[in-house]
């Protein structure tokens, strides 16, 4: 196989929210399972697949998580006429979500709906110069109210529906990139893991409900309780108008996060390979605990040293999120060399203080 | 059941002062119990063993309150919200405290509207410091609102009554699966209302297979009501989502399928505001198994709440069923 | 003197290796064994043998500090340094003071445009940490580069001193105070197992405590903190929280826990029978370790002993010696009640 882009633009466009993962997880396990001895669910849904490191004795033990779900909304409301109105799970801007296509996931199946807005010929001045809040949009599925009724539930999810766009310089766009170009890095990883022997036994992680607050990560950091917990994720790709510090370029390298909440020496050893293996990379400052998986891995059970990496991408949290192929493949490589180097006696510096 | 939503309903238990309830409640299991404790946060817990995986039922019995954070030279005493109990809520209603002092929330001359608890003082009665402080100290914890009304059709209106329902059901689901055998144990939560704090201690000590949270949910069906789609009297709601937990599908399964063969018609929760203790015990650990069955109530989360009895059975029922579904 | 060291020690959120050393130091020998854990909590154990209550103190060592994430390149900023806040610090506290940076303690100003220069407006307005720059002398950001690189840490360079009557002032109190009492602690004697947790981390979220707390599984827990004093001119008495002065202060509900009351009331007491002024804490806002601790695991049994402190989170903090000293007194007095069984689980 040449790459996972293919398998990646697969994930982008199949429907995974916070606590509905079922879709993603489908899609993933066989491609785990072509790398891993054993792949697991656990009670949260969290998929953990184990690949064995060389040696005898104790090992090292890795986890690396990417979170399968992506930012979707629920329905909160049937309307007269059978407009749906809809609460979030996962942090959308509304702005971004007028005249969007959406998919409401229905019992007896899915179905596309628009979000509503008024056109601007109704709209007063005044109006046009504010943004709707979440709770005035609605979503409009072309039926009447007793069709709609008939099909849909309360609670029935709503995820967004796009293609996946291949633009320039094997950049590309859609939803759920956020946080699918990281599942496409563990999957490349433990591509690359194959090529290399590594002490390290590697617990591949596709964790859940990382948008409504980390809480898969919170639970499977607790049950393997490995050594070294890397999530991870995407961050903010630069664009004009963005503080300097929390501007990643596209193409530059996977970003590797330094800070309060996140093991130094493990950052410092990310550093370290990415140099020696002649890997692009950009350092992202964190004062405040990180708003990925790797926050909860820090203090899970007894604690855990943390890291997190991963790609930048422009226009987060909307259906055209962008970023780049290449990015990923280094973040792979990255990851790869780090886990290959793992051994215990880094392990044990870890709690040298 | 009416009768024991009323007695509980007359116990006053702010979040962190629940220690009378825990008695009361403790003693209605004691009998059908094979062991009752207290733990470390101050749940109350009674685990009977039997057939099947183990089942935890929880409910809270804490209720919004207030707690006296200063004493002047005058004899005034200063309150916090324990909870999420508002300063506009709390003004110029009487607060009835644990130890039986009762006093007047009243508001500091000159302030137009109760907006902070800071504007907002006590009056007891006091003529000075020594009178108050012997009636009153720092700690000392309080509720607000009056006693349960029979409002005719089956319906209640008053103090706590969300979630002394609650703890209604769970007590008669709890005696009940015990005497049909099953491996059940009942927590009856402490410190929900300030958000959620002791419940994912009792689900590590206990680690449930599942466990089933009984709390009210706002019904929608008020003037204005825009903050679930659900409606009183229709039945029981089976919790989508709130601010601290996701159900898994699965879950959602179990509660369905007990509904269905119930035949009782099921209302469906998505209340993005609330934060009942299903999630803090569904992130415990590994991850639990954990749902949360809703009666409606008008007005949830504050002082005093209506309820319809109707709801309070099919609760209770649809809760017994979906224990004995689970395992099956 | 210990707790000068201790706040003049460098220690920001995520950085308190100096802070660390200085305890593990004063602690060598004097314990049966210290670790430090994976986030760099360090631990102190004495008698994990024993039987009885297994006892766990708490001091966090991190303070606010700030973070360099920019050295300006070009222009008027050429050479300045951008930063952002580690853990909770008003803005308006910021301006004009002198910081240390890094490992290497590089020293600079925190400046902003003058007075002079300010329109009315803008003058009326708190000016806002993205407005304010370092200043280490340097000539160009090449020049900055060569001493200072992003992701370097910075505290206030407050010294200690004691001045006024039993009062000292200095940097972070809030909670090398804490630091201090703890290191004494240490080195009583009790007959049941004893943990001392130097915690990291407090500061943005009580996180080291809290794998500390599940690490030790105590059964009674006591966070040992610097609390908010603001009983000065124009403050009434709800909204003083605690009197400089007048003992340490016990909590009975902050914004991330209410107080087990049986354990407040026991430490009362203990403080009554042995004559040490204590008061109650009387403010909801603000929290400590112990509101992380005591939801750990089984759920844990304690609470916490503060210490008054004016202008908490500000460069220069103030305490009472003599509410230092009965901090130090009242736990000694709480270790030896445990001891003798007053306080039963
Ligand atoms: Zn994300
Ligand atoms: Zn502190």
């Amino acid at each position: 196989m040449e790459n996972h882009q293919p398998l990646l633009e697969q994930l982008m466009t199949t429907h995974a929210g916070p606590g509905f993962e079922g879709a993603v997880r489908d899609v993933i396990v066989p491609h785990l399972r072509s790398y891993a001895q054993a792949v697991q669910v656990d009670v949260m849904g969290n998929v953990v697949a184990q690949v064995a490191g060389c040696g005898e004795g104790r090992r090292p033990r890795v986890l690396l998580a990417a979170h399968m779900d992506e930012i979707a909304l629920v329905v909160a409301r049937i309307e007269a006429g059978g407009f749906l109105r809809v609460v979030q799970t996962g942090g959308f801007d509304p702005r971004t979500l007028v005249g969007q296509e959406v998919v409401v996931h229905a019992r007896g199946g899915d179905l596309l709906a628009v979000v509503g807005s008024k056109p601007p010929h109704l709209t007063a001045p005044e109006e046009r110069g504010k943004a709707a809040p979440l709770s005035d949009l609605y979503l409009d599925l072309a039926m009447p109210e007793s069709a709609v009724r008939e099909r849909v539930r309360i609670g029935d999810r709503v995820t967004l529906s796009r293609d996946v766009y291949l633009l320039r310089n094997r950049r590309l766009a859609g939803k759920s990139l956020d946080n699918r170009a990281s599942i496409a890095i563990l999957l490349e990883t433990l591509h690359r893991l194959q090529q290399l022997i590594h002490q390290a036994d590697v617990y591949a992680v596709a964790t859940v409900q990382e948008e409504v607050g980390l809480r898969g990560a919170q639970t499977v950091g607790f049950a393997v309780q490995p050594d070294v917990a890397i999530a991870i994720d995407v961050t903010f790709g630069a664009f004009p108008g963005q503080a300097a510090d929390e501007s990643f370029a596209l193409d530059a390298g996977p970003a590797i996060s330094f800070g309060p909440n996140l093991h130094r020496k493990v950052f410092q050893r990310l550093v370290d390979v990415a140099e020696r293996h002649r890997i692009p990379y950009q350092i992202e400052l964190s004062q405040t605990p990180v708003g990925a998986d790797a926050n909860a891995f820090q203090v899970a059970g007894p604690g855990l040293a943390a890291a997190l990496v991963g790609i930048p991408i422009r226009y987060m949290h909307t259906s055209v999120e962008t970023g780049s192929y290449a990015d990923i493949e280094q973040c792979a490589r990255l990851l790869a060399h780090y886990i290959a180097e793992l051994d215990m006696a880094q392990v044990e510096d870890l709690s040298c203080y | 059941m009416k009768e024991w939503i009323v007695r509980l309903a007359a116990e006053i238990a702010p979040s962190g002062s629940e220690g009378r309830i825990t008695s009361v409640l403790l003693d209605a299991v004691q009998d059908i119990a094979d062991e009752t404790h207290m733990d470390a946060l101050g749940n109350a817990i009674a685990t009977k063993r039997g057939e099947g995986p183990h089942v935890m039922i929880a409910a809270h019995m804490d209720e919004p309150g207030v707690m006296v954070i200063d004493i002047d030279d005058d004899g005034f005493l200063r309150v916090i919200p324990t909870g999420g109990l508002t300063a506009s809520e709390a003004a110029f209603r009487q607060v009835a405290f644990t130890n039986g002092t009762v006093g007047l929330v009243c508001l500091e001359d000159g302030e137009k509207r109760p907006e902070q608890f800071e504007q907002l003082f006590v009056d007891i009665g006091a003529k000075h410091r020594q009178e108050a402080e012997s009636r009153a100290f720092i700690g000392l914890g309080g509720v607000l609102g009056t006693g349960v009304a029979d409002i005719g059709n089956g319906r209640l209106l008053g103090r706590a009554l969300d979630n002394r329902v609650g703890c209604a059901i769970a007590l008669h689901a709890f005696r009940e699966l015990a005497q049909l055998g099953r491996y059940v144990s009942v927590v009856f939560t402490a410190q929900n209302a300030p958000g959620a704090r002791a419940a994912q201690a009792a689900a590590f000590a206990l680690e449930p297979d599942l466990a089933i949270v009984v709390d009210g949910v706002p019904a929608s069906d008020v003037p204005g009501g825009k903050r679930t789609a659900l409606k009183l009297g229709a039945g029981p709601a089976f919790k989508v989502m709130d601010a601290g937990t996701v159900a898994p599908l699965s879950v959602k399964q179990l509660i369905e399928d007990a509904a269905d063969a119930l035949g009782l018609t099921l209302q469906y929760e998505v209340w993005p505001g609330g934060r009942s203790d299903t999630g803090a015990i569904q992130l415990t650990r590994e991850g639990i198994l954990a749902a949360g069955i809703s009666y409606p109530v008008h007005t949830a989360g504050a002082a005093e709440a209506l309820v319809d009895l109707a709801d309070v059975e099919a609760t209770l029922r649809l809760l017994v069923a979906a224990v004995q579904t689970f395992g099956q | 003197m210990l707790l000068k060291t201790l706040s003049e020690a460098f220690g920001p959120t995520g950085f308190e290796d100096d802070v660390r050393n200085v305890i593990r130091g004063e602690l060598d020998g004097r314990v049966d064994e210290m670790n430090t854990d994976v986030l760099g909590n360090l631990i102190a154990v004495k008698g994990a043998k024993k039987p009885g209550p297994k006892v766990m103190l708490d001091a966090h060592m991190d303070e606010v500090g700030l973070m360099i994430v920019q050295i300006c390149d070009g222009g008027a900023e050429s050479g300045l340094l951008k930063f952002r806040a580690l853990g909770g610090i008003d803005p308006r506290v910021l301006v004009s003071k002198p910081v240390l940076i890094g490992p290497d303690r590089i020293p600079g100003v925190i400046g902003a445009k003058p007075v002079h220069l300010q329109a009315p407006e803008e003058r009326q307005k708190p000016i806002p940490m993205d407005k304010l720059y370092i200043d280490i002398g340097a000539k160009d950001a090449a020049d900055a580069k060569a001493v200072v690189k992003p992701g370097d840490a910075a505290v206030f360079a407050t010294r200690y001193a004691e001045f006024g009557d039993r009062a000292a002032k200095g940097k972070s109190f809030d909670d090398r105070v804490g630091c201090a009492l703890l290191v004494e602690a240490m080195q009583t004697e009790v007959p049941y197992p004893l943990y001392g947790a130097f915690t990291v981390q407090e500061e943005i979220g009580l996180r080291g405590a809290r794998a500390a707390a599940y690490q030790i599984q105590p059964d009674i827990a006591i966070a040992l903190e610097g609390t908010v004093c603001f009983d000065v001119v124009g403050a009434p008495s709800h909204g003083q929280s605690t009197v400089f002065g007048k003992g340490p202060a016990l909590t009975v509900q902050d914004a991330q826990t209410i107080a087990d009351r049986r354990f407040a009331e026991f430490m009362w007491e203990t403080a009554k029978r042995h004559g040490i002024p204590v008061q109650w804490r009387r403010v909801k806002g603000g929290s400590n370790d112990f509101g992380a601790i005591h939801r750990v695991g089984k759920g844990i049994v304690g609470g916490s002993i503060s210490v008054p402190v004016r202008y908490i989170h500000a460069p220069t903090q103030v305490v009472s010696l003599d509410d230092v000293e009965n901090a130090g007194r009242l736990l000694r007095a709480v270790l030896q009640e445990i001891a003798e069984g007053s306080f039963t689980l």
